[in-house]
């Protein structure tokens, strides 16, 4: 009993991350409709940065989160105009492939521009584990869970509370009342972009902080934890995304707890499979 | 039909250990383990279709992204290991596949093996050609356009998409067993999405529509690897570049079924 609710804990606190990384991809896919594959390399992008900022200048941690962010909002900007933009007219999937073409661009550019290809990421050195009797709340698990359920917070925030957010949610939930009104689609489409690779990057942060290193695999995986995390609760909820990536981090964790480290990615992508192959919610849409 | 896979690397990958296993396990011959690996893959592709068919759009092709790593995350722990002569022989999970030796204790010449291969291909893009031009093309390409109109002109819709999805994961599958049986081994990471993207972009950058797109796609990758090999480092940079480019000015490709038939009429006219 205790190791389910252990494992409970663990998924909770992993599964805030994939809310975050699923957050930004519901924001993307929202007002563009369209899905960003190059989310996950955008992030990469990111945390290597500020994994060589923490080469460069180490011990002081909120230089390399800054560097992560102000990575990821670059990267987020160029994929944003070579996948989305010029292609804003075409069908929904041509921008899909097209932003894993320049994921793949992002990704060399990693490689190419990294001394080794896992580097190490620095924690920060206040965080202690927490004991709520036999359950153990990690560190790591903390840093992740706290600043997801923050930055999470905020952006809610910003989305509810500002006239940049309520442009953004009404260009989500129809365009074409969105012009009809005054809205700026394109520019809320553009500030939707920004605002997911920021969260994005933060949500690097807190990973790479958890797990003190980066490697090239984190592009496609967070990828597909956050594409997972936002069909599992709904494409185009914001709290959908929220509840699938704590669904989607729970289910990983129990099975990593009782099948083993195999089982756990087949299960993670026979979710995804099975989260795209329901019909759609609305009749005649499809995601 | 108007879909878009970045799948094709799993029903590869599952051609490769079926074919292998035919011919490593099963002692099959090389002919029939090649086919065997071709209908493993042709039946994972109906499978698919039955799962993923009426979804379209990003909705597919996210779907298709899924069984790709889906099949290689299930190789990966996969194990079958059968005792053939002294050495136990099979699929050992993240260590692959390897001792598919059939085709070099055959005896068979590599340069038959190469030509035979030819020989296959050009059999298939002709197979292609005539039927894209026949009913079955008309068919397929309605189903592509619009669903419904394709349903209410008596097309069966759900069983064009199970035979194209078929065809796709054979096709992919006999590639598989192929490279299995010429490497010797075989592993999960060859179901790398890289492989399932490549594939992708041959078509759209070659042309969509006809089989002399992708080939021209594969020349010019393949072209380019050995050409850009002073590039090496930036292959994937440019390569991405190329894909963006080519989608936002050429979204059918460069021999797309238009130019295509231009050049046809032009070569009839001349031959005429």
């Amino acid at each position: 009993m205790v190791d389910f609710v252990q494992a409970l804990v663990d998924g909770a606190m992993l599964g805030a991350t994939y809310s975050l990384l699923g957050l930004g991809f519901t924001l993307i896919f929202g007002v563009l409709r369209r899905l960003n594959l190059a989310f996950g390399p955008t992030i990469l992008v990111g945390i290597y940065a500020g994994s060589a900022t923490h080469l460069l200048w180490p011990g002081w941690f909120p230089a390399a989160a800054g560097a992560t962010v102000g990575s990821a909002l670059l990267a987020g900007t160029y994929v944003e105009r070579c996948a989305f933009r010029v292609l804003a007219r075409h069908p929904p999937v041509v921008a899909m492939i097209s932003s894993f073409a320049v994921s793949m661009q992002l990704q060399e550019l990693v490689a190419l521009l990294a001394p080794s290809r896992t580097m190490a990421y620095p924690t920060p050195a206040w965080l202690s584990p927490i004991e709520l009797g036999p359950i153990l709340l990690r560190a790591d698990g903390l840093l992740m869970w706290g600043g997801a359920t923050l930055i999470t917070a905020l952006l809610f925030g910003v989305l509810y509370h500002t006239r940049l957010g309520r442009a953004i949610r009404a260009a989500s939930d129809s365009a074409e009342a969105a012009r009809l009104m005054g809205v700026d689609v394109a520019a809320a489409g553009v500030a939707a972009f920004l605002l997911a690779s920021a969260v994005g990057g933060i949500a690097g942060v807190l990973i790479a902080a958890s797990h003190q290193q980066v490697t090239p695999y984190f592009g496609l995986w967070a990828t597909v934890k956050g594409l997972t995390a936002m069909l599992l609760g709904g494409a185009g909820s914001l709290l959908g995304a929220v509840a699938g990536g704590l669904v989607l981090g729970v289910v990983e964790t129990q099975t990593l707890a009782y099948l083993g480290g195999q089982y756990r990615d087949l299960v993670a992508y026979a979710l995804l499979l099975l989260a795209v192959a329901l019909p759609p919610a609305r009749p005649g849409g499809d995601l | 039909m108007g879909r878009i896979s970045f799948g094709q690397q799993g029903f590869f990958v599952i051609g490769a250990y079926a074919a292998g296993m035919a011919t490593a396990l099963g002692g099959a011959p090389l002919a029939a383990g090649v086919l065997v690996g071709g209908l493993a893959a042709a039946l994972a592709g109906a499978g698919f279709a039955l799962v993923m068919g009426p979804r379209r759009g990003i909705a597919f092709a996210a779907g298709t992204l899924a069984f790709g790593e889906l099949a290689r995350v299930a190789l990966l722990a996969f194990r079958f290991q059968v005792l053939v002569g002294a050495d136990l022989v099979g699929p050992a999970g993240p260590d692959g596949f390897r001792g598919i030796r059939l085709l070099f204790t055959s005896g068979l010449p590599l340069g038959a093996y190469a030509v035979a291969i030819w020989v296959a291909l050009a059999a298939i893009m002709a197979a292609l050609t005539w039927l894209l031009r026949a009913r079955p093309g008309e068919a397929l390409v309605i189903v592509g356009q619009d669903e419904g109109l394709a349903a209410a002109a008596g097309i069966r819709v759900a069983r064009v998409r199970v035979l194209a999805l078929a065809a796709a994961g054979g096709l992919a599958g006999l590639g598989g067993g192929l490279l299995a049986h010429y490497a010797t081994y075989v592993e999960p990471g060859h179901a790398d999405v890289m492989l399932g993207v490549h594939s992708l972009a041959y078509g759209l950058i070659g042309g969509l529509g006809t089989p002399i797109g992708p080939a021209l796609g594969v020349a010019l990758d393949i072209g380019l690897l050995e050409s850009f090999r002073v590039l090496r480092g930036y292959r994937m940079i440019i390569f991405g570049g190329l894909v963006v480019v080519f989608l936002a000015m050429r979204p059918r490709g460069l021999l797309d079924e238009a130019t295509v038939h231009r050049l046809a009429r032009r070569l009839r006219r001349r031959v005429a």
